[in-house]
């Protein structure tokens, strides 16, 4: 995923001589293609992320299209108001790039690390949100950023879960995608990282089908309506905090359109710990076998 | 319209007029901030009469030079020069925080003419910063001046600005200090003190003038001098001026940070700045 961002990003800066790439200092080899094919629309703002978004702001203002890149951990939630002021009140054409978002720089800590994202940036109105679960939905998401006249924030892992898709993706934005057909009672719908890790479980849960929602903002709330009632329960998995998120999102929808009873998974407390990705997915309970035994006893608990 | 009212006005900018609307605004909204306008008031009249490239003169002139009012708080001082612009109204201006009016206690970018969102400070020189990269990299030879407060000068955010512009040799940026030597809570020197922001700026290779703020000529001068310099260092000018400048009760006294005009008041200080 993060070869296809390189070669994408690279490609949107070659085709549209407005598309500046800021990075606060970070993006150590990922950014190689991008400053060798376009040295001149490369600009690295230092350890400074504030003044980034604010400088992206007056040069979206200016007529260009600055993508700010940083981890998801300072970009967007140390930079969160210059976001909301500086960017977003003003509908100004700033496409975020929040790398590393989840616990996958596990071994680094709570700093580096970013569960609170999607949920500080559904609050903030005039900013689109993206979460693809593999290369192909990274793509079909892209197009959309760079299409929208508004502010966008994209957020992916570190951490390659490989393929959910054999090809982009062709919907309308803000559509779910059927990333595992199946039947029963229970659905899925997961974002991000933890799409892989859906698909995964579906055969053990008597084939639930999955569903991979890499739009979260603005989503097809009469898609996600329809689910809820179409089945009589839905879990959600996410690499993010339980609150806010996408677990947040389809509750709010689903009650409000009276559907059916909704089960979030996603990551609780601060990890005291040291350890590897691995180990922090378990330690929030996101890891297969914890997932499938919350899973499998909610069903149990909700059998007619 | 604005061009040819403007020149049927041989005193376009008058500082005494600019006061008055500022008082007139304070009054008619009951609103705070009065000693953070009056301060800029000679820096904003200047930059507006002599300095800035107003293209066509709409508020969305293409290849204007920017103001970018970074001290928020101060933006009535600005909105009494859209009003001499006649962007705004004698309406606009008596009906300042009526419900439904557009026009707020702190800059925003959606007023025609003001260029930032500001006020919660730190904002508007990053801005201000992209802003003048975008102009260096169109080749369009705009201008952007930015007006920061002293007490502003607290934020991280400023320094990160400060040293950005350097790096990416920006002359075409001006920061123009306004150092009223206070901020909310008391004198900056009590709160977070600054030291000499003169020092600072040629710390950070600056081209710095250090001039008086109510001294127009001499503001003009700092201005002139400044931007016939296009040498890759940005441009900072600290002026010394005073918090509620031109209405004795208010000078140098920070309750008008907070304080509502009264009729007697609102008199009294009119009839300061209007020299009866």
């Amino acid at each position: 995923m993060r070869a296809t961002f390189s070669r994408i990003l690279t490609q949107a800066a070659q085709h549209d001589e407005r598309v500046l790439l800021l990075t606060g200092d970070h993006g150590y080899a990922l950014f190689d293609e991008f400053r060798k094919n376009c040295p001149g629309q490369y600009i690295n703002c230092g350890v400074a992320e504030q003044n980034m978004v604010g400088v992206a702001a007056g040069l979206a203002k200016a007529g260009f299209r600055p993508v700010v890149y940083g981890l998801a951990a300072f970009v967007p939630m140390r930079v969160l108001e210059q976001i909301k002021i500086d960017v977003c009140y003003e509908e100004l054409p700033v496409v975020f790039v929040g790398d590393g978002a989840g616990v996958v720089y596990a071994q680094l800590g709570t700093s580096h690390q970013c569960t609170e994202d999607v949920a500080a940036l559904r609050a903030v109105p005039n900013i689109g949100i993206v979460s693809p679960a593999d290369r192909f939905e990274l793509q079909y998401c892209w197009k959309h950023l760079l299409q929208s006249k508004g502010a966008g924030y994209l957020r992916f892992g570190k951490a390659d879960g490989g393929d959910v898709h054999a090809a982009i993706p062709d919907a309308p934005v803000g559509d779910l995608l059927q990333a595992r057909p199946g039947k029963g009672d229970w659905a899925i719908i997961a974002t991000g990282s933890m799409v892989v890790a859906a698909c995964r479980l579906s055969a053990a849960l008597g084939g639930a089908p999955v569903w991979s929602a890499p739009v979260l903002h603005p989503i097809n709330r009469a898609q996600v309506e329809s689910i809820g009632r179409a089945f009589g329960g839905i879990f959600v998995v996410e690499e993010h905090s339980m609150a806010g998120g996408l677990g947040g999102l389809v509750a709010e929808i689903v009650a409000e359109t009276g559907g059916c009873r909704v089960i979030r998974f996603g990551t609780r407390q601060f990890s005291e710990f040291c350890g590897d990705y691995k180990y922090l997915l378990s330690q929030h309970g996101l890891d297969d076998s914890t997932l499938l035994a919350g899973m499998t006893s909610a069903m149990a608990r909700e059998a007619p | 319209m604005p061009e040819s009212r403007l020149r049927s006005r041989a005193n376009a900018f008058d500082a005494a007029r600019l006061r008055a609307s500022v008082l007139r605004m304070a009054f008619a909204g009951s609103t705070v901030h009065v000693g953070c306008a009056l301060s800029i008031i000679e820096i904003v009249a200047v930059l507006y009469r002599s300095h800035l490239n107003l293209g066509d003169r709409t508020p969305r002139a293409a290849g204007r030079d920017y103001l970018v009012l970074s001290k928020g708080h101060g933006v009535m001082a600005q909105y009494a020069c859209l009003h001499e612009l006649g962007w705004l109204t004698d309406a606009d201006l008596d009906r300042y925080f009526s419900n439904g009016t557009r026009m707020k206690g702190l800059s925003d970018a959606h007023v025609p003419g003001l260029e930032v969102t500001s006020g919660s400070l730190g904002h508007g020189l990053p801005v201000a910063t992209g802003l003048a990269l975008g102009a260096q990299r169109l080749r369009s030879g705009q201008r952007v001046f930015c007006v920061v407060g002293d007490g502003e000068m607290n934020e991280g955010a400023m320094w990160e600005a400060l040293l950005f512009a350097g790096q990416f040799r920006l002359d075409n940026l001006v920061v123009i200090v306004d150092e009223n030597r206070f901020q909310a809570m008391g004198p900056t020197q009590e709160v977070i003190s600054l030291g000499s922001l003169h020092a600072k700026f040629a710390a950070f290779d600056y081209d710095v003038l250090s001039v008086d703020g109510h001294d127009e000529k001499a503001l003009d001068a700092a201005l002139d001098d400044l931007m016939a310099r296009r040498n890759g260092r940005p441009k900072a000018i600290v002026a010394a001026t005073v918090k509620g400048r031109g209405v004795s009760f208010m000078e140098n006294n920070n309750v008008w940070h907070y304080t509502r005009l009264t009729k007697e008041t609102f008199d009294a200080a009119l009839a300061e700045v209007e020299g009866r």
